[in-house]
């Protein structure tokens, strides 16, 4: 066995790969490639993953949506962080008063929430969280605002719902109303199309704020204040505002408010596993095909020809979308499906076309002579001597499957569950990232594809160098 | 001397490889005489085929050397520019037939049109007349003319060859170089062969350059012989001269390695592998394998020494008997 | 008799590639009905339609509720028994086969064709065109560019350029379609020099000519983002089949008979080169036909990938087969054409079914 497969020692292949450029390259991003994977599947594990990346629980809540990762600031732009207090913890930045008045089951209450805001732009939206204890009555709010050096604004009367109640403070109607008035107050006149609540809320008070080109954030320190009246003598109230920036996490927040980062760290494992299973499978049944097929000859050869040849004509992504369609697929019976779609395409031929020419090989013959079975013919001869050559294709050929799967979620009928990278793409891409300017939505996920499909690539080249001498010297 | 029809002197021919710079031909002289046969005898490696391309300048991009003379009928081809050998040079005066007939051919072209082809390039022939000639030489080589329309895979291997022969001597030269003609044919069909190009030698008048690795078979054509080693011509003699007693000691090996018919002969081999182009052994280049081998032989490259009657030969135990001609 | 020989050779090939497309559809008929689809849909189709009869029909006004029922059941069972649904599988998936052999795809669940119809055969037919004429161009386009500088590169391999080539030709794993996302990204997105997508411009100019242009404008990234991927490894193949081409033996003794090096590249390199480099171009075409429908997703481009995906969207089912079949036959005629290319360039075929 040794001296059959001996002109491909792995030690000499990999000090040969590393003699071209296109080896070291395709060696280097594959070792990170894997790397990123190891630690993706310590890091956050599978379950964990797939719970984040659905969603369920309000767990992503106080991420802002679409937001830039954190390093985009490094580059110029001074966009805002996320900014948040909590009336649980009080502190700098944060009071909270609580009185009951005597003789009356009425308490009173004051939280004053204060922050700097240093930002040359505005946030993306601003939400109060209320948890309230309380019996009968609701607790009865009023919520003011000032700005640095101003006086404070009125911005709604407000009565919580239930016990845990979100306050989309930045859409709510009532409140953009009150502020259209009070910006009208300062200009004179209704701008035509006002600035949304959390613009005008931060705006420089002048001319500039009739227009959201125009508007520029006031630098200060700002106050939050939350006066109430509280029912009950158990009743309390507690309160979390969140003033969501623009920028956050290291890879940014998609419309879900997701943090990319979890998608493109897991869509590593996910990619490299898709497109090895897929390519390792499907090359070594064609391997095993291609043999039976050019080493028993006769009819089943005849057969096998006739099955690859029409396999050909077989509309491949067609098919695979009618099943993806009709049948809900995840990511693993998808592969199944690929595999048996691409089971008896051009590889087969190829390979057969080797197998017939080692055939007739003086020793193969000689080994019949001796009396050897086909089958130990054919596995310690034959499959020796072609399996080095499919080496290289095997790896080249791990790319397409991988953007065959980002090709499919972008027709939105990938897996819907998984994080993975053509999900990040298809959602970007529904999402209007290219119009809006999210370019890092979509090109993370794209450099990281770009990143896989390179890692193979070059390494598929650089082996085929080395396993075909004759295209050495060409 | 002046009814030499080719002259070659000093020839050099070295390739610029990654490994290294191989030297192919490395200083080769030889004449050839009009109607005179030079069978070039050597193994696999040894520069034949280089020495052959080099006279009809057929030269791959990258050379390191390409330097000599060759006279051709007096001229000096190798001052001819690109156009003007390949108008006059090459097929009007010297044609050759190359190793390995079966590739020579164009396998979409018909075989008609490749053997007339030659005519429509040199004698700007009309094409009706260019087939017929063709036709013409096919039957002089013993092809039917029916298979002017057929392509080359629908020959076999001797016709292939017989119809390269017709494809180089359309033209008429003067000059055929052959270059292993035979080698991928069963010995039947190498005979016949070899039949034909005697007829054809005699009815034509041709002169041949006979490249084989085959000694024997040289025997049957040659006039003169000249034996190949390294890239260096070792020994260059009368075809008599030659078989009767060779005098380089890797003539007579080669000798020594045919097995013979009639007598009880042992055939020998030859120790040790060919050498290296790229780095030949220093002094003689076949002093590692020669039995004959003494001292000066690792230091020196002898050069020919002239034993009368147009015998050359490079060893250093002939410099008393004949005079050195550099 | 070449002629004769080429003929039969084409007639052979249409019969086996036809027997395949025929099991194809079949196979399509098969996996689109395995959830009992196709069948469902005929079947709900006929009850809502005689169930909105009987409600509309005046005539059946004053009848009370159970007689209409039962008059409804009745109909229904007709229809259903009429239409052959109560008849096994088998049976019923050749007629469907019959039917998609001969283009009688039926109509849609939820879609539309642009001039209305409900018919599947005009919704795919009417757009067939626009993607026909966007990847032969690409096809034409970049079949011209690779084989013009892998013919240069394969005259000077080794150079700096050549070298380069080699380098770059893995860059090509990466399909059109990606390019293309970056090609809008950075060209409609961010420099808005070029459109996003679309056929032509929003509101499509009413001059013919302005038209036309508004259309080649639009051409452009999807052309751009095709030939991107397919360059450094087409041209760095054809180099390749050039540069072995151009090694055989009989390149050399042609050199030696003195063919002059035109006639060389013709006759010696590029002729016998054909076969493999019609296999390449018919292969890329194939590829490019799959390839068109995520293309034309990426672009929004009209044409039968965009249909795809609508149907897809929508979940229209009838639309999805019809539009398997038609690729069926695409990818048919695809081979089909290259056999009869083959069978016209190289002359062994020619003969082995001459004599």
């Amino acid at each position: 066995m040794g001296s059959v497969g001996g002109e491909y020692r792995l030690k000499g292949i990999a000090k040969e790969l590393l003699t071209y450029k296109s080896g070291v390259f395709g060696i280097a991003f594959l070792v990170v490639l894997i790397s990123l994977s190891v630690y993706t599947i310590i890091a956050i594990p599978y379950g964990g993953a797939i719970d984040l990346w659905r969603g369920e629980g309000n767990v992503w809540i106080e991420n802002p949506r679409n937001a830039q990762p954190y390093w985009v600031n490094y580059f110029g732009p001074n966009l805002p962080e996320t900014i948040k207090r909590d009336s649980h913890q009080t502190g700098a930045g944060t009071v909270k008063v609580l009185i009951p008045i005597p003789q009356t089951n009425l308490k009173m209450l004051r939280i004053g929430f204060s922050f700097d805001y240093v930002y040359d732009a505005f946030p993306s939206e601003i939400n109060i969280f209320f948890s309230a204890r309380f019996n009968e009555s609701a607790p009865f709010l009023r919520i003011y605002w000032t700005k640095p050096g101003s006086t404070e604004i009125k911005l709604l009367d407000y009565i919580t719902r239930t016990a845990n109640d979100n306050f989309y403070l930045s859409i709510h109607p009532q409140v953009a109303a009150n502020i259209d008035s009070y910006i009208a107050g300062i200009v004179g006149e209704k701008p035509l199309a006002p600035l949304p609540v959390e613009q005008a809320l931060f705006a420089v008070e002048d001319q500039t704020i009739k227009s959201t080109t125009t508007a520029k954030p006031l630098k200060g320190t700002y106050k939050l204040v939350i006066d109430g009246t509280l029912f009950g003598e158990d009743s309390d109230l507690d309160a979390r505002v969140v003033i969501y920036g623009r920028i956050c996490g290291l890879a940014g927040t998609d419309h879900l408010r997701r943090d990319l980062t979890i998608a493109l760290l897991w869509g590593t494992p996910i990619a490299l596993s898709f497109g090895l299973t897929a390519s390792l499978t499907i090359s070594l049944l064609q391997l095993l095909i291609a043999t039976v097929s050019g080493y028993y000859g006769g009819k089943i050869d005849s057969l096998i020809q006739r099955f690859t040849e029409g396999y050909m004509i077989l509309p491949f992504l067609p098919f695979l979308i009618l099943i993806a369609t009709f049948y809900r697929l995840d990511i693993w019976i998808l592969l199944t499906v690929i595999i048996v779609l691409s089971v008896f395409g051009g590889g087969v031929k190829s390979t057969r076309a080797l197998v017939m020419q080692i055939k007739e090989y003086p020793y193969i013959e000689a080994a019949r002579a001796y009396g050897a079975s086909s089958k130990r013919i054919v596995l310690l001869y034959i499959i020796p001597k072609i399996l080095p050559p499919i080496v290289p294709s095997l790896i080249g050929s791990v790319p397409g499957y991988v953007f065959l799967e980002a090709a499919l979620s972008l027709l939105g009928l990938g897996d819907p569950y998984l994080p993975s990278w053509g999900k990040v793409i298809e959602d970007s891409y529904r999402g209007g990232a290219l119009y809006k300017g999210y370019y890092y939505w979509v090109t993370e996920p794209a450099l990281m594809l770009i990143l896989t499909a390179f890692a193979f690539s070059f390494l598929g080249f650089a082996l085929d160098k080395i396993v075909n001498p004759k295209l050495r010297e060409i | 001397m002046t009814d030499n029809i080719l002259e070659v002197r000093k020839l050099f021919l070295y390739y610029a490889t990654r490994k290294g710079t191989v030297k192919a031909v490395d200083s080769v002289s030889f004449d050839l005489k009009k109607g005179e046969t030079l069978a070039l005898v050597g193994e696999s490696g040894c520069g034949k085929s280089s020495m052959a391309k080099a006279v009809i300048r057929l030269l791959p991009r990258n050379i390191d050397k390409y330097d000599g003379e060759v006279l051709l009928e007096q001229q000096n081809i190798m001052e001819h520019d690109e156009t003007t050998f390949r108008k006059d040079v090459r097929w009007k005066k010297i044609s050759m037939a190359f190793q390995g007939a079966m590739n020579s051919l164009n396998p979409v072209l018909k075989v008609g049109y490749q053997v007339a082809e030659p005519l429509l390039i040199h004698e700007d022939m009309k094409k009706q007349e260019a087939l017929e000639k063709s036709i013409e030489s096919l039957r002089m080589v013993g092809i039917h003319e029916s298979f002017m329309e057929r392509y080359p895979f629908e020959l076999s291997g001797g016709m292939k060859q017989r119809a390269v022969i017709a494809m180089a001597l359309v033209t008429h030269p003067r000059i055929l170089i052959l270059d292993e003609p035979t080698s991928a044919l069963d010995v039947i069909t190498q005979a016949n062969i070899m039949n034909l190009l005697k007829k054809l030698k005699n009815e034509m008048g041709l002169s041949y350059i006979f490249i084989t690795h085959d000694i024997g078979l040289s025997s049957e054509l040659a006039d003169k012989v000249a034996v190949m080693y390294a890239g260096e011509v070792q020994e260059i003699a009368k075809a008599e001269a030659f078989y009767r007693k060779p005098t380089h000691p890797y003539s007579q090996k080669l000798m020594a390695s045919v097995p013979t018919l009639r007598t009880d002969k042992k055939p020998e081999f030859i120790p040790g592998a060919p050498p290296s182009l790229i780095s030949p052994p220093t002094g003689c280049r076949f002093h590692p394998r020669c039995p004959s081998a003494f001292d000066r032989c690792s230091k020196e490259n002898p050069p020919a020494f002239d034993l009368g009657s147009g015998h050359y030969v490079k060893c250093w135990w002939y410099e008393q008997s004949g005079e050195k001609n550099e | 008799m070449a002629m004769k020989g080429l003929i039969k050779f084409i007639l052979r090939r249409t019969v086996v590639i036809y027997l395949v497309v025929v099991f194809a559809i079949y196979l399509t008929i098969i996996i689109a009905n395995m959830g009992g689809y196709v069948d469902e849909i005929v079947k709900s189709e006929l009850t809502f339609a005689i169930t909105s009869r009987f409600r509309n029909d005046p005539a059946y006004q004053g009848y009370p509720p159970d007689v209409i029922d039962k008059l409804t059941q009745d109909e229904i069972q007709l229809q259903i028994k009429r239409s052959g649904l109560d008849l096994p599988f088998p049976i019923r998936s050749v007629i469907y086969l019959r039917n998609a052999l001969t283009l009688d795809l039926g109509n849609a669940q939820y879609m539309y064709s642009d001039s209305g119809s409900r018919l599947v055969k005009n919704i795919i037919l009417e757009r067939l065109p626009q993607t026909v004429m966007l990847f032969t161009t690409a096809m034409l386009v970049n079949f011209s560019i690779t084989m013009s500088i892998g013919l240069y590169l394969s005259r000077h391999h080794g150079s700096k350029l050549d070298k380069l080539f080699i380098a770059g030709a893995p860059t090509s794993v990466i399909p059109g379609w990606f390019y293309g996302i970056f090609l809008i990204l950075i060209f409609a997105s961010y420099f808005h020099v070029l459109p996003y997508g679309g056929l032509v411009d929003v509101p499509p100019p009413s001059d013919p000519i302005q038209y036309f242009l508004s259309m080649i404008k639009h051409m452009i990234l999807p052309l751009a983002s095709w030939v991107t991927s397919a360059f450094f490894l087409g041209c760095y193949g054809n180099r390749t089949f050039f540069l072995i081409f151009s090694t055989e033996d009989y390149v050399e003794a042609a050199r030696a008979k003195g063919v002059p090096p035109r006639q060389i590249e013709t006759k010696y390199i590029l002729r016998p080169s054909l076969p493999p480099i019609v296999t390449s171009f018919a292969l890329g075409l194939i590829n490019s036909w799959s390839g068109a429908i995520i293309t034309e997703r990426v672009f929004n481009w009209p044409g039968l990938g965009s249909v795809t995906y609508s149907a897809i969207s929508a979940f229209d089912t009838p639309v999805l087969i019809g539009v398997t079949i038609i690729y069926a036959y695409l990818l048919a005629a695809t081979v089909l054409l290259l056999d009869v290319a083959y069978g016209l360039i190289d002359p062994r075929i020619k003969a082995k079914f001459g004599r």
